[in-house]
């Protein structure tokens, strides 16, 4: 038996290709599997010139090590030349070669047609009012007064809820019938207050509790009306208007959005909306509405600890200055 | 070497294919049956109902939610047990995976989205969507009698167990089923919705839009093979989509779904628009052969919900562009599915958005029955290109909403009842934000010629226009610019006008420049340099050759 021997031009060749597939679909296809990101992680370009530059280099070193090791790569290219493996295939590819180098100097020079890419900073700082940054979200920190008022209301059993929700009750109430308005709500805090309610003394905390409540229970159905259709009840960013609209609308889940900022600061954005945006913010491509001029501020605000809550985040809380 | 190029190719896509098809599946299937309904079980449902469905389903159930009337179509009203995407014979109630299905996946298209925890990060985990299914079948007291439990009585519909491939054979044939079961008589021929020449009401009272089953993203209880041929076994409740379980065979019904799968239209990915280069004048006529050498560009469109008032439920959600030019003209090419031609506009019908532009007012958006007209014969089909008129410096653009009172845009209105009476169908205007209404240019500055065409529930519709012009408030096209372009676009039958229509952000369009002669000049240097060295090897080792073969 004749032991297979390649040669060294052809394992020159053969670990260029191996190291090559390797960056390509290697690294991606195993990055897939490390991240479990349903998308694989590319190298990029300069570091797959990189790598392919240092094996060159180590292939170069080894060829070069021995007269010998020289001779023994270069024979088949000589043998190449000389047309040794044939005419034909030697004209082939030494009209492939100069044809190659032709058609990467164009696609190199030629003009691309790509819109320009525009950066966009997400948070911007450079015209956001200082008035704003030690804004407090009313409904989060409820005053005494207005824990001792929707005390005083729950009591009489006369709670007041803004309009858009109050239809809905009614027709609940109607059916349901029930002793107590506050019994449509299937939360612990709310169920606390009406036992406590029950037996005549209401502290404090229940009740600011079961009044956080009441404000996320209104702010959710703000936020259904005048938020969802663009990001998404599942404040993720996805509703069903987002596709239409090349800068998307904001998934309020990803770390980095409504959490790294302080609530005063969403409070400015949802307020001022996209025209309130400085230019390094891409203003002409928001399509987030100036919410001045349709919303109260107890509505934005309501909303507001609402997208919180659903998005299970906290905003940051302002540095002491 | 090939062998095992190969076998890694083969690796990675199975990597891919297994990883895919994981996705797919976890939206779709439960890994268990719903547990044994129990008080815990229905309180944990009725806590997540209330935080996450109550808003449009209502507290009771009953669809009456607050969200509810701006929505088309309306949530559903569980209280009445009818539920129109099964895997049940019509009429019959859906299973619990039906349900299982519609709420961890969502319907496409409309405000009921994905709840899967797989899917979006603050979604429900499987136990927490059953325990909310089990509380919204207490609504319905048909849920509760075991002689209508489809699985009890045998009325669960399966898959074909020889499914054919989806291939130019079954589609052929999925075709004649199509003309044969007439399903282009509400369908329309090409699939568009286009065949009723009226609107028709579905059980619940509300006018009915005809599904364009060309539109994939507009499918909502799922746009696969499988998905399709279950909507017409199953037929949809409420609706008059029958179930063709008698009167189509299984394998019919089979080819047919490949037949609708295949009339499903892929969206161009591109960012820029490019415009073709013509020698000779520019085609003014839709249909002209012309218009096929150019690049179609597909734009999406959102309802106009950025200012009241707000409008979310659009009829037009893509628009198709193609562009032409030549040395003095540009012209461009918009496609867009419209199943009714509105040709009439009545002024006196415009909605008045007073009541609602209020600070504070209950809400800004417009109902989706009632506060307008949503009927034909009312308003006008319309479109518009918009352009900002300084050239934009850097990404610096007016805002894509008809611009603002420091930077204004230039917009080209189309509007089918001018083009219907044989009027100047298209008409330049200005805007500066969405406060004032467009103003039309002078009559010495109307530039726009073409022609429109509405054919089987598609509108067509060409504006021409010279590239330069010498009124200060147009935009000019320059080669190798990009010059941003967006689109606003309004149904008149599905009520829109006004602020009341679907509009996109901005994409861009670039008149292609001729290639610079030095980038050939490059090519033939480096094919020169990389020709002439290999000659010189060649010749350099053939005389070594003959130098070195003597001494051998």
């Amino acid at each position: 038996m004749k032991k297979l021997k390649i040669g060294s031009f052809l394992s020159v060749v053969i670990t260029l290709l191996i190291v090559y597939s390797l960056v390509k679909w290697g690294i991606p296809a195993v990055s897939r599997e490390v991240t479990t990101l349903p998308f694989p992680l590319p190298v990029p370009g300069t570091l797959m010139f990189f790598y392919m530059v240092l094996t060159l280099v180590a292939l170069f070193l080894m060829v070069t090590f021995s007269e010998e090791g020289l001779e023994d790569f270069l024979r088949p290219v000589k043998k190449f030349l000389r047309g040794g493996y044939g005419k034909i295939p030697r004209a082939v590819i030494m009209l492939a070669i100069p044809l190659l180098a032709g058609w990467q100097a164009y696609e190199i020079t030629v003009p691309k047609v790509e819109a320009p890419a525009a950066l966009r900073i997400q948070h911007p700082s450079s015209n956001f009012p200082k008035s704003f940054e030690a804004k407090k979200n009313p409904f989060a920190n409820p005053t005494d007064a207005d824990i001792d008022a929707f005390v005083e209301q729950a009591k009489a059993n006369e709670v007041e809820f803004i309009p858009q929700v109050q239809e809905d009750i009614d027709r609940w109430s109607e059916e349901v019938d029930p002793e107590h308005i506050l019994e449509f709500f299937p939360v612990a805090p709310m169920k606390a207050l009406l036992a406590q309610l029950e037996s005549g003394t209401v502290d404090e905390e229940t009740a600011k509790a079961a009044l956080l409540e009441k404000n996320l229970f209104e702010g959710r159905a703000l936020y259904a009306m005048n938020c969802r259709a663009c990001h998404g009840d599942s404040v993720a960013g996805d509703g069903p208007m987002a596709d239409g609209f090349k800068l998307r609308p904001i998934n309020f889940t990803d770390n980095g959005t409504v959490e790294t900022i302080v609530e005063g600061y969403t409070f400015w954005r949802v307020t001022n909306g996209g025209p309130g945006l400085p230019t390094e913010a891409t203003p002409w491509d928001s399509a987030m509405p100036e919410w001045k001029l349709s919303l109260t501020e107890a509505e934005r605000w309501k909303i507001i600890l609402a997208e919180y809550d659903m998005a299970q985040k906290t905003p940051r809380i302002p540095e002491a200055h | 070497m090939l062998p095992a190029r190969k076998i890694m190719a083969a690796g990675f896509a199975t990597l891919v294919f297994v990883c895919g098809s994981g996705v797919a599946l976890a939206a779709n299937k439960p890994s268990k049956p719903m547990p044994e309904v129990s008080d815990e079980l229905l309180e944990q449902g009725r806590a997540i109902y209330f935080r996450r469905c109550s808003f449009c389903h209502g507290l009771l159930g009953d669809g009456e939610g607050p969200a509810a009337k701006y929505l088309d179509p309306r949530p559903r009203d569980f209280t009445l047990g009818t539920f129109k995407f099964r895997t049940t014979q019509s009429g019959e109630l859906p299973t619990n995976e039906d349900l299982f299905r519609t709420v961890s996946r969502g319907l496409p298209g409309t405000a009921m989205q994905s709840f899967d925890s797989d899917l979006i990060k603050n979604g429900l985990s499987e136990d927490e969507r059953w325990s909310v299914i089990a509380y919204i079948k207490t609504f319905a007291p048909e849920f509760d009698d075991p002689d209508l439990d489809p699985v009890k009585t045998g009325k669960v519909l399966s898959l074909p167990a020889n499914r054919a491939p989806h291939n130019a054979e079954t589609i052929a044939r999925g075709k004649i089923v199509f003309e044969k079961a007439k399903c282009w008589s509400c369908h329309g021929k090409l699939g568009r919705g286009d065949g009723n020449k009226e609107f028709r009401k579905d059980d619940w009272g509300f006018p009915i839009r005809i599904r364009n089953v060309t539109h994939p993203w507009k499918i909502k209880a799922g746009s696969e093979v499988e998905d399709i041929y279950m909507r017409f076994t199953s037929g949809i409740s409420g609706t008059p989509m029958p179930s063709f379980i008698k009167t189509l065979n299984e394998e019919d019904r089979w080819n047919l779904a490949n037949y609708i799968k295949s009339l499903q239209h892929t969206l161009s990915s591109h960012q820029a628009l490019k415009a073709m280069p013509v020698d000779g004048a520019l085609p003014e006529n839709p249909r002209d052969a012309a218009w096929d050498t150019a690049e179609p560009m597909d734009i999406r469109l959102a309802g106009q919900v950025i200012a009241t008032p707000r409008w979310q439920n659009p009829s037009i959600e893509m628009v198709t562009v193609r562009a032409l030019f030549n040395d003095e003209d540009i012209a461009f090419r918009l496609t867009w599915d419209d199943p009714f031609k509105d040709v009439t506009h009545d002024e006196a019908k415009e909605f008045e958005p007073v009541e609602i532009a209020k600070v504070g007012a209950f809400n800004s958006y417009v109902e989706a029955n009632g506060m307008v007209s949503r009927a034909l014969e009312t308003f006008r089909d319309s479109i518009a290109l918009q352009f900002p008129v300084k050239p934009p410096q850097g990404t610096k653009k007016p805002h894509f909403y008809r611009g603002s009172s420091s930077d204004q845009v230039h917009l080209w209105v189309w509007k089918a009842d001018l083009d219907a009476v044989g009027k100047r169908g298209s008409e330049e205007g200005n805007a500066r934000g969405w406060k004032q209404p467009i103003k039309p240019q002078s009559e010495d500055g109307q530039q726009i010629t073409g022609k429109a065409e509405w054919d089987q529930g598609r509108w067509t519709v060409v504006m021409k226009r010279p590239l330069k012009t010498d009124d200060k408030n147009d935009v000019q096209f320059k080669k190798g610019v990009f010059t941003p372009m967006s689109v606003n676009a309004w149904d008149g039958s599905n009520g829109e006008h006004g602020l009341i229509m679907s509009l996109s952000t901005w994409q861009y369009v670039i008149l292609e420049a001729p290639t610079p002669i030095n980038v050939y000049v490059y090519a033939i240097l480096a094919f020169l340099i990389a020709g002439g060295l290999g000659i010189w090897l060649m010749r350099k080792v053939e005389n070594e050759v003959e130098s070195v073969e003597p001494d051998v």
